[in-house]
C-alpha cells in the first residue's frame, strides 16, 4: 500500500489499537502458561492440566484466582518500596514495548469506519525503542533482586547484571545488519521491504540465529535462563516473591517472548505480508505461534548452559560473528551499489 | 500545551529523582532513581522531537547504569543504608554550591540572552531528500563532528583493550576443566604474575 | 600418608571404566575446532527431533505415558507391603490366627496389640487385635513370621482417612466372610507382579 493513500490515522484507531494489544496481549500471556505446560507435557508424553474446564482450559482462571488471592509477602528485612516496583517495572516495559510493535495488519472497522493502524504508535526508529524497552524492563529482575535480602536473589540479579548486558550486544548487532540493508529502523519499513516476498532471513540468516540466541537469553528462557534457575539458585530474583507480584514477573516474561516473535517475525520471516493464498493477519499469527511454540519446544528438548559457558558463548563466538556479519554486509551493501 | 505540560512533568520529576540520587544514604534508593532520573530524560528527547537521541540515552544509560548496580552489588549490602564519612562539611557545601551556581550561569545565559539557536536543528537532513532522526544525527556525526566522532572511538577502542588486559590476566586458566589442584593452580598463577 | 592415598583409603580395588571422553584441546586451533564441530554437529537438533517425535507419539499414537491415578491404577506387586490383611480358613471361614502371640513379639515397633481367652471350647481365641498403624514401618516382619499365614501385607494403599483406627481392629483387617472366595493367598517371596510382561522395555537409548 502507497504510503500516500493510507486514511488518517484517529485518535480513536489509536486507542483501539492499544486497548486490542494490552486484551490480547495481557490475555495471550496468561494463556501462555496454559500453552507452555500442555506443551512441555505432551513433549513429555504426560497430559498437562486437564481437570479444570474441557481439556484444563480453566486452569488458567484457576491460576489466576489463587495468585489473586494469595498473601502477598514482604520479607522483613528487604526494601520494601523497590521490592513492591520491581514486578511492576517488567510488566509495565513489557507492554510499553509491544506499544511500538506491528501486531496486525491496518485495517478499518467497516460500520463506523475507523481506521486502525497497524502499530499503536508508528515511531521511526521503532525497533530501537522496543529493544530499549525490553532493556528497561531487566530493572524488574535486576532490582526484586537485589531488594529483597537474600542471597539467591542477589546471585540472581547479578546474573541478570551480567546475562542481560552482555546479550544486549548480540541483540543489537545482530539486527544492525538487516537495519543496514533495510535502511530505517522502523518496523513498517521492514515489513513494506519483504512486500515482494522474500524474507530477510534469505539474506540474513546468520543474523536470524544470533538474534534468536539473544531473544531466548534476553527473555530469560531455557538454556538461558540461568536467573531463575531452580537447581541451582531456588528461583533466582523471585525467590521471595509470592501472589500476584510473581505472577506480575510472568506476565511481563510472556509478554517479552511474544515482543521478541514478533520482532523475529516482521523483521527476518516476512512480517504481515500477505503469502500466497493466506491473509498477512494470518501470516503473522502463524509465524508468532511457531516462535512462541519454538521456545517451548527448545525448553523441552535442550538442557541448561553454565553461566561462564553462557558469557564464553557470547563473548567468544556470538560478538564476533555478529562483528563480522555487520563488516560482509556493509561491504556487500557497497559493492551492489 | 501538551508539551508545556509533559516538559515540566518530566523535568520536575527528573528533578527530584537527581536529588534522591544525591541524598539517598541507601544504594538501591539513589541507583533506583539515577536510571529512572535518565529513562526520564529521554521523554524530554522524545518531546523534542529526538527521537533517535531519546532511545539512545534510554539503550545507553538503562546499560551504563546496570554496570553501576553490579558495582553497588558488590561493594554495599543493599538493605542496608551507608554510613558516609563527613570531613569537611562547610567546603564540600561551599565548592558544591559554587560548582552549581557556575553551571546555572553557563547554561542560562544565552537563555537569557534569547540567541540561542540550533546550528543543526531536526529534520536537517531532509534538504537531502532523506528523512528521519538516525539520518540527521549521522549527518551531522559524519561531516561536522568527524574528528571528535572518531577521536571517541579510539579511546573507546583503548579503554577496552586496557580493560581486557586488566582483567585478563588469569584468563588462560579454564578453572572449570582445570585437573590440577587448588595449590599448583595457585603456584602457577603466582609464577605467571611473577 | 600423601594426599593421593590419603583419598584412597579404604578403596577396595578399583576397576572402574574411564570414559573415552575427548580431552580439552590446549591449542588455539584445538580450541576453535571443538568450537566449529559443537556448533554444527547436529547433536541439538536430535534433541528437538527426539522431542517432536515424543509429542507426536502421545497425542497421535496413544503412547501417553501418564496412568490418570484415581480413575485408573496400575496393578501392584503381590510383595508390596500396604495395609495389614488377617486371612480366614478357606473351609471353615474360621479365621486363621491361632493366637500364638509371635507377631506382637516380634513387631520391632511394638504397634501390635492382642489379647487372648479361652473359648468355651477351651481353644484359645483373639479378642482382641489391633495395629496401630500410626507407628508401625511397615517391615514385614509380623507376616513373615506368622506361622498360619494369618497376618499377610494385603493391597490396600490409599490409607489417607480420618481416622486410623478405620483400618486398625481385627474386623477390618479380617476378610468379609462373604468374600471369602475372592481371598488372595500370599505368593510368597520373590511372587512377580501381575504386570511383569508389560513391564519389560527395550532401554530407550539408541536414537
Ligand atoms: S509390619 Fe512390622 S511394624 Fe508393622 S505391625 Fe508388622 S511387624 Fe509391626
Ligand atoms: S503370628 Fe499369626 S497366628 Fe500368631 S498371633 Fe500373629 S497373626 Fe495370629
Amino acid at each position: 500500500m502507497d504510503a500516500t493513500h493510507l486514511p488518517e490515522v484517529t485518535a480513536a484507531g489509536v486507542i483501539i489499537k492499544a486497548v486490542l494489544i494490552l486484551a490480547v496481549i495481557a490475555a495471550i500471556a496468561g494463556f501462555g502458561t496454559y500453552i507452555e505446560r500442555k506443551i512441555l507435557a505432551f513433549m513429555q508424553r504426560r497430559y498437562g492440566p486437564q481437570h479444570v474446564g474441557p481439556y484444563g482450559l480453566l486452569q488458567l482462571v484457576a491460576d489466576g484466582i489463587k495468585l489473586f488471592t494469595k498473601e502477598d509477602i514482604i520479607p522483613q528485612h528487604a526494601n520494601k518500596i523497590i521490592f513492591a516496583v520491581a514486578p511492576v517495572i517488567t510488566a509495565a516495559t513489557a507492554f510499553i514495548a509491544l506499544a511500538a510493535v506491528p501486531v496486525f495488519p491496518d485495517f478499518t472497522i467497516p460500520f463506523i469506519d475507523v481506521y486502525v493502524p497497524s502499530i499503536a504508535s508508528d515511531i521511526n526508529i521503532g525497533i530501537l525503542f522496543v529493544l530499549g524497552m525490553m532493556a528497561a524492563g531487566l530493572y524488574g529482575p535486576l532490582l526484586a533482586g537485589m531488594a529483597q535480602a537474600n542471597k539467591w536473589g542477589i546471585i540472581g540479579s547479578a546474573r541478570t547484571a551480567i546475562q542481560f548486558l552482555s546479550y544486549e550486544v548480540v541483540t543489537g548487532l545482530s539486527i544492525l545488519a538487516p537495519i543496514m540493508m533495510v535502511g530505517s529502523l522502523s518496523f513498517v519499513d521492514f515489513n513494506d521491504y519483504q512486500a515482494d516476498g522474500t524474507w530477510l532471513v534469505v539474506y540474513q540468516p546468520v543474523a536470524f540465529i544470533l538474534f534468536l540466541i539473544a531473544g531466548f537469553a534476553e527473555t530469560n528462557r531455557t538454556p538461558f535462563d540461568l536467573l531463575e534457575h531452580e537447581a541451582e539458585i531456588i528461583s533466582g530474583y523471585v525467590t521471595e516473591y509470592s501472589g500476584m507480584r510473581w505472577g506480575l514477573f510472568f506476565i511481563g516474561e510472556y509478554a517479552n517472548m511474544i515482543t521478541i516473535g514478533v520482532i523475529a517475525s516482521v523483521v527476518f520471516l516476512g512480517g504481515y505480508n500477505d503469502f500466497w493464498i493466506f491473509p498477512g493477519w494470518l501470516m503473522i499469527i502463524g509465524k508468532i505461534a511457531f516462535s512462541f511454540f519454538f521456545m517451548l519446544w527448545v525448553r523441552a528438548a535442550w538442557p541448561h548452559v553454565r553461566p561462564d559457558q553462557l558469557m564464553w558463548l557470547c563473548w567468544k563466538v556470538l560478538m564476533p560473528l555478529a562483528v563480522v556479519n555487520v563488516v560482509i554486509t556493509g561491504i556487500v551493501i557497497m559493492l551492489v551499489q | 500545551m501538551y508539551e508545556f505540560v509533559a516538559f515540566y512533568i518530566f523535568a520536575i520529576a527528573t528533578t527530584i529523582l537527581f536529588l534522591i540520587t544525591v541524598m539517598s544514604k541507601n544504594v538501591l534508593y539513589s541507583m533506583t532513581s539515577l536510571a529512572a532520573g535518565m529513562v526520564l530524560i529521554s521523554g524530554l528527547f522524545f518531546l523534542l522531537g529526538a527521537d533517535f537521541l531519546g532511545v539512545v540515552q534510554l539503550i545507553v544509560y538503562v546499560g551504563a547504569v546496570m554496570a553501576l548496580y553490579s558495582f553497588a552489588m558488590m561493594f554495599f549490602d543493599a538493605t542496608k543504608d551507608v554510613k558516609e564519612k563527613h570531613g569537611n562539611s562547610t567546603l564540600v557545601f561551599l565548592l558544591g554550591g559554587l560548582m552549581a551556581l557556575v553551571f546555572v550561569v553557563m547554561f542560562s545565559a544565552p537563555i537569557i540572552g534569547e540567541n540561542i539557536q540550533a546550528l543543526y536543528p531536526v529534520g536537517l537532513a531532509e534538504n537531502l531528500g532523506v528523512s528521519g532522526n538516525a539520518q540527521d544525527v549521522g549527518l551531522v556525526l559524519f561531516t561536522k563532528y568527524l574528528v571528535p566522532f572518531e577521536v571517541a572511538a579510539l579511546m573507546l577502542l583503548v579503554a577496552m583493550i586496557a580493560g581486557i588486559i586488566l582483567a585478563g590476566k588469569k584468563m588462560d586458566y579454564s578453572l572449570t576443566e582445570c585437573e590440577a589442584s587448588d595449590e599448583e593452580l595457585q603456584k602457577e598463577i603466582k609464577k605467571e604474575e611473577a | 600418608m600423601s594426599l593421593e592415598q590419603f583419598k584412597n583409603r579404604n578403596v577396595g580395588t578399583q576397576n572402574y571404566k574411564t570414559l573415552d571422553l575427548d580431552h580439552t584441546p590446549v591449542t588455539g586451533m584445538g580450541q576453535f575446532k571443538q568450537v566449529v564441530s559443537r556448533t554444527f554437529k547436529p547433536e541439538l537438533f536430535v534433541g528437538l527431533w527426539v522431542t517432536f517425535r515424543e509429542m507426536i507419539n502421545a497425542l497421535f499414537r496413544g503412547k501417553m505415558h501418564t496412568t490418570q491415578y484415581p480413575f485408573e491404577k496400575l496393578p501392584i506387586s503381590p510383595r508390596y507391603r500396604a495395609i495389614h490383611d488377617m486371612l480366614r480358613l478357606l473351609e471353615s471361614g474360621h479365621y486363621r490366627c491361632i493366637g500364638c502371640g509371635l507377631c506382637e513379639k516380634i513387631c520391632i515397633s511394638n504397634c501390635i496389640t492382642m489379647d487372648t481367652q479361652y473359648d468355651e471350647n477351651q481353644r484359645k481365641e483373639v479378642s482382641e487385635y489391633t495395629i496401630n498403624f500410626g507407628r508401625c514401618i511397615f517391615c514385614g516382619y509380623c507376616a513373615e513370621v506368622c506361622p498360619e499365614l494369618a497376618i499377610v501385607h494385603g493391597p490396600r494403599y490409599e490409607t489417607a482417612s480420618e481416622q486410623r483406627a478405620s483400618f486398625s481392629l481385627f474386623e477390618d483387617m479380617l476378610t468379609p466372610i462373604d468374600q471369602l472366595n475372592l481371598q488372595q493367598e500370599y505368593q510368597g517371596f520373590g511372587a512377580i507382579s501381575p504386570n511383569a510382561d508389560e513391564n519389560i522395555k527395550k532401554t530407550p537409548l539408541a536414537y
